[in-house]
This record gives structure tokens, C-alpha cells and sequence, in this order.
């Protein structure tokens, strides 16, 4: 089973609508008992005296993120594919200018959007008026936002789903469980001196926003955090941890590694597992003879993920053996293996018929040279016929965009 | 049990409460969580009787319509569910009262204007940034998208840069 369930964004859209409710509810629920319905208590954040948005707002980050992580660990889900669908992309800019605003009207206001619905059902006409203030910004920014004078900034510093993993250039694989252990530290030791500063202005306090020390449940939620933390660095200390069992690789064609060869050899590693002796006779050029119990030596584990990894084995390869399967780039299994590239490639392709598609053309291309390559044979393959006129229209100009 | 209007979860206990909420939207549904959205929905929807002319000519309001009507739409229903959690849980602690909340030094009619103020100010900002505390700080937070910690930060910096200014709102 994969979450999240498409179909309840799909053909079950109505029990997907009764789900949003229900979250909705758990949502407003929970912000609502943690205070957020109280001006006083929000506002009081930025004067130090009760830092309840920080504890709140920072266990629930480490907790869905840790969550997260979990679940992708176990395959339950896939940590980018539900960032890439539930979270934003990145427009530095407007989201660090959007951000300070944000902050100031928060402090004005003493809610945020999200704070100020449940401050309203909860009958507070102070929120009522924030609800209303948010409605008309939103529309008067929206109405702005896609004219000539706004739209240049509204767009700037586009740098499309960016995460933290990867601004850190962690591998994919374990990026986020690292990042996610480093965030659980990090706000721990915020919590801490948090109840050290709403101690140390405990004489200040608002007696409509008193801070709620951590107490018992809250050691309890440190230790939690901290046991997460540590638990995700030893899993990510082992060299072949969970991950490696039982992974599957998907198959490469022939016509897409010869293509993958000849253009971008330095994008690809093609490892042939075969015997020295018959990979030494033949092979497919630049590819490494490593024969199949030698694979552990090259710990690909530790390797880069930045080149794939293409597996040769004499026929088809079954399993993906457990020394390439701790890989964390991405690694594919040659279709038919070296039996079948030697029938693709040692046999001479067939000229392509006149007013054949520039696919083929280009196809019978490859593959010829493929075939030179391979049987030794010196001779530039014959040109193909010359193609039917051109389809299509020929884009003008040089540069970039040519 | 006993309603005190004067106490609330343990802060920890409510934001890992608030983060199960949230893994849940993850897992089940690949949303996060939202609220500055449905604002603007509403606002269309109320632009839709006065100018529906302009709403069709104005490409980012026109867009709340790609689904049918604006409100038809899973942030709406969202924001309806926190309503209805909000109401419950604001009874079940004897918080529900018609009330406007401030500190001591300011009238009535200066703090409704300031919270007028504010949210028109924080409707703009949401908007720039592509979602508010809730869909961008907590969820791209959690989800460790880098606009979302910038965002989250600036939040910070900015109501610490003002709060000076604004004390005699609270205190």
C-alpha cells in the first residue's frame, strides 16, 4: 500500500472533501487547545514572555517531518513525491519579503490567517476582523500580483521544489531522514532556551498569556525527539541498513544504453558482472569487468550517485545483487543482458527506406556505428539516404532558445 | 471535566497532536495543511456578485474558478473543519464568548482597526509568499522546503522587529 490515496483528490473527490473537514477539525481542534485562539498568547511570542508558537509551531514541524521520513522508510510513502505535491516551489524573494510583512501584520493583528479563523469560532470579534482584513489582502495582492509593474518581483528568485537536503547536497535517499535528524536537535535546544527565557522574564508575564513550562509531558516529548534523533543517525551510520533488501532496478533497452553511451558516457557506469575472461574478449565499450562476487569491492554504497549505474549480467539479471543494491544513485539492470546487446548490436542494422522519419534515420545512425564499434570494422557506416524534406518548420535564430 | 478558560494543553503535547494532524493530510490525502487560500476564495466569491466581468478578467482570480465555483474546493473545506474544531474545542473549554481580545491600554474600536489592519497587511504577505503560517512555515517546514524556512524566519524577524512598536497594543 502507497499513501497518500489519489483517488480521493480524484473520482472520490466527495469523501476526499469529508476527509479535509475532518482534518480541518483535528487542525482547529488542536490550535485552538494549544492557545492559538488568544491574541495575548500568540502576541506574547515576541515579547519572550510566552514562546508557546515556537514550542507548537516547531514540535508539530519535527513531528510530521520525522513522520514522514518514517513512512518513506518503511515504503509507505515517498518523502519528494509528497513534498513535490503539498508543499510550494521556492520564490526566495517574494517569500522573504512576504515572510517579514507577514510577521509584522501577525503582530498587529495578534493572529496569523490560519489562528485567526479559530479565534473567530471561537467568538472573538478581534479575530472576526483579522478574518475579514486577510479576505480583502488577498484579493488587492491578486489583483496586482500579475500586472506589469508587481509581476517581475512576484516571480523572482524562482528556484522551483528546492528542499534542504538538497541545498545541502545530500544523496535523495537519505537527505531527508539526515535533515529531519538535524532539525529534531536543533529544536530541542530551541525549546530549552525558550523555558529559560520565559523563566527568566516570568516577572513580565501577561496574566492572559501565561507560559506553560515543559513539565513532565514535555521532557517526555524532548526525549521522544532527541531518541528520534539519535535512532536516525545510528540507522544512517550502518553501511547496508534496511534499505538495501530487496531492491528492484528497473531495466535499461539496449537502443537506450548504446544512445546513453555514445552521447553522455560521462552520465553512465556500465558494470559487466560477466566472467574476466569473456568480458575481456568483448564487452560493451567503456564498460567495467567486474565479475559478480567482486561487486562488493567497489562499494557502491558509498559511491556517487551522480552517474547511473547499469548492471550487465550474461542474460537477464533475476534479483539486484545486495552489494549494488545500497546504490543511492539510480541503477538499472541491461534488458536481456550482454546476449541480448551482442544480437542488437553485431548485427548490421538495415538502411532505413527513403522518407523514412528522422527517428529512424537518426536510430539507423547509432546503431550503425554501434555495429563498427563492435565488430572492429573501420569504415564509416554509408549515409543514409537523405531524408524526405524537412517536417515541420525550422526554428530561426542562434542563441540560447536556437 | 472541569472548563478553565485559562488552561491548555501542554505546548509540546499540542504541537506533536498538531503534527499527527498534519502527517495524517500527508499520508492520506499528499496535501498539508492551509487557511490564507480560502480567504481569497471567499473574497472572489463575493467579487462574483458585484463585478463577475472583472473576476474573469483578472487571471489570478479567474483561477479560483478552474474547479467550478471558488468555495468548491479542498481548502474550503478545510477551513470549515477548523471552524467546526475550533467551536468545539473552544466550548468544551469554556473559551466561547463574544468577546475582543487586548491588553489593558487600548480601546475597543483601535483594536478592531489594528486587527483590520493586520490581516489586510498579512492577506497581501501570504499571498506573496505562496501560503501563510500554516500552509508554508508549518507544512513546507515539515515537508524541509528551503522557501519554506526563509519564509518562517522572516516571520520571526519581522514580528520581533515590530513588537516594540506595538506594545501598548498588549501590554
Amino acid at each position: 500500500m502507497t499513501f497518500p490515496f489519489e483517488s480521493l483528490m480524484a473520482e472520490h473527490r466527495e469523501l476526499g472533501l469529508v476527509v479535509e473537514t475532518l482534518i480541518g477539525f483535528g487542525f482547529g481542534f488542536t490550535l485552538e487547545r494549544a492557545g492559538f485562539g488568544r491574541a495575548q498568547k500568540l502576541a506574547a511570542q515576541f515579547y519572550g514572555t510566552d514562546m508557546t508558537v515556537l514550542k507548537v509551531m516547531f514540535s508539530a514541524i519535527v513531528t510530521g517531518m520525522i513522520g514522514l521520513v518514517v513512512a518513506s522508510g518503511l515504503g509507505l510513502a515517498d518523502f519528494k513525491a509528497v513534498a513535490d505535491s503539498a508543499a510550494s516551489s521556492t520564490y526566495l524573494w517574494p517569500m522573504i519579503v512576504g515572510g517579514f510583512a507577514l510577521g509584522i501584520g501577525f503582530i498587529v493583528s495578534g493572529y496569523c490567517p490560519g489562528t485567526s479563523w479559530v479565534a473567530t469560532a471561537s467568538g472573538k470579534l478581534d479575530g472576526l476582523a483579522t478574518v475579514v482584513g486577510v479576505v480583502v489582502g488577498q484579493v488587492v495582492y491578486a489583483e496586482l500580483e500579475w500586472r506589469p509593474l508587481l509581476k517581475g518581483f512576484h516571480e523572482s528568485g524562482d528556484l522551483g521544489n528546492l528542499y534542504l537536503w538538497e541545498l545541502l547536497h545530500l544523496p535523495p535517499r537519505i537527505g531527508p531522514a539526515v535533515v529531519a535528524v538535524a532539525v529534531a536537535a536543533m529544536a530541542v535546544a530551541a525549546f530549552l532556551g525558550a523555558e529559560k527565557l520565559e523563566k527568566a522574564l516570568a516577572a513580565r508575564a501577561d496574566p492572559a498569556a501565561q507560559a506553560s513550562p515543559a513539565g513532565r509531558p514535555g521532557r517526555v516529548v524532548f526525549a521522544g525527539f532527541a531518541t528520534a534523533a539519535i535512532l536516525g543517525a545510528v540507522l544512517l551510520a550502518l553501511p547496508t541498513g534496511s534499505q538495501a533488501r530487496g531492491r528492484e532496478a528497473p531495466s535499461i533497452s539496449q537502443m537506450e544504453l548504446a544512445r546513453r553511451v555514445l552521447d553522455e558516457p560521462w552520465k553512465v557506469r556500465v558494470i559487466d558482472l560477466r566472467d574476466m575472461k569473456e568480458c575481456a574478449a568483448k564487452r560493451i565499450p567503456g564498460s567495467e569487468c567486474v565479475p559478480a562476487e567482486k561487486l562488493g569491492s567497489l562499494r557502491l554504497a558509498d559511491a556517487s550517485p551522480s552517474r547511473d549505474v547499469v548492471l550487465v549480467a550474461a542474460e537477464g539479471l533475476g534479483a539486484v545483487p545486495a552489494s549494488a543494491a545500497g546504490f543511492p544513485g539510480r541503477l538499472y539492470v541491461l534488458a536481456g543482458g550482454f546476449k541480448g546487446w551482442e544480437a542488437f548490436a553485431l548485427t548490421a542494422p538495415a538502411a532505413p527506406a527513403a522518407g523514412a522519419s528522422p527517428e529512424a534515420i537518426e536510430e539507423y545512425r547509432l546503431r550503425a556505428g554501434l555495429n563498427s564499434a563492435m565488430t572492429g570494422m573501420k569504415a564509416a557506416p554509408p549515409p543514409p539516404p537523405p531524408a524526405a524534406a524537412p517536417s515541420g518548420p525550422r526554428k530561426g535564430g542562434g542563441g540560447c532558445g536556437g | 471535566m472541569e472548563r478553565n478558560p485559562n488552561r491548555f494543553w501542554n505546548p509540546y503535547l499540542a504541537g506533536v497532536a498538531l503534527g499527527l494532524v498534519m502527517l495524517t493530510a500527508f499520508l492520506v490525502m499528499g496535501k498539508g495543511l492551509g487557511a490564507s487560500n480560502t480567504s481569497l476564495r471567499i473574497g472572489v466569491t463575493a467579487l462574483d456578485v458585484v463585478a463577475p466581468g472583472h473576476v474573469a478578467a483578472t487571471p489570478p482570480l479567474a483561477k479560483t474558478h478552474s474547479d467550478g465555483h471558488p468555495l468548491d474546493n479542498w481548502l474550503v473545506f478545510e477551513v470549515f473543519g477548523v471552524l467546526l474544531g475550533g467551536f468545539v474545542a473552544a466550548y468544551t473549554s469554556g473559551r466561547l464568548k463574544r468577546e475582543i481580545l487586548k491588553g489593558p491600554k487600548i480601546g475597543n474600536g483601535a483594536r478592531i482597526a489594528l486587527a483590520l489592519g493586520g490581516g489586510v497587511l498579512m492577506g497581501a504577505a501570504a499571498r506573496m509568499s505562496r501560503g501563510c503560517t500554516s500552509g508554508q512555515a508549518l507544512t513546507g517546514g515539515a515537508l524541509q522546503s528551503v522557501g519554506a524556512w526563509a519564509f518562517m524566519l522572516s516571520v520571526f524577524a519581522g514580528g520581533y522587529a515590530l513588537a516594540w512598536f506595538v506594545r501598548r497594543e498588549w501590554r
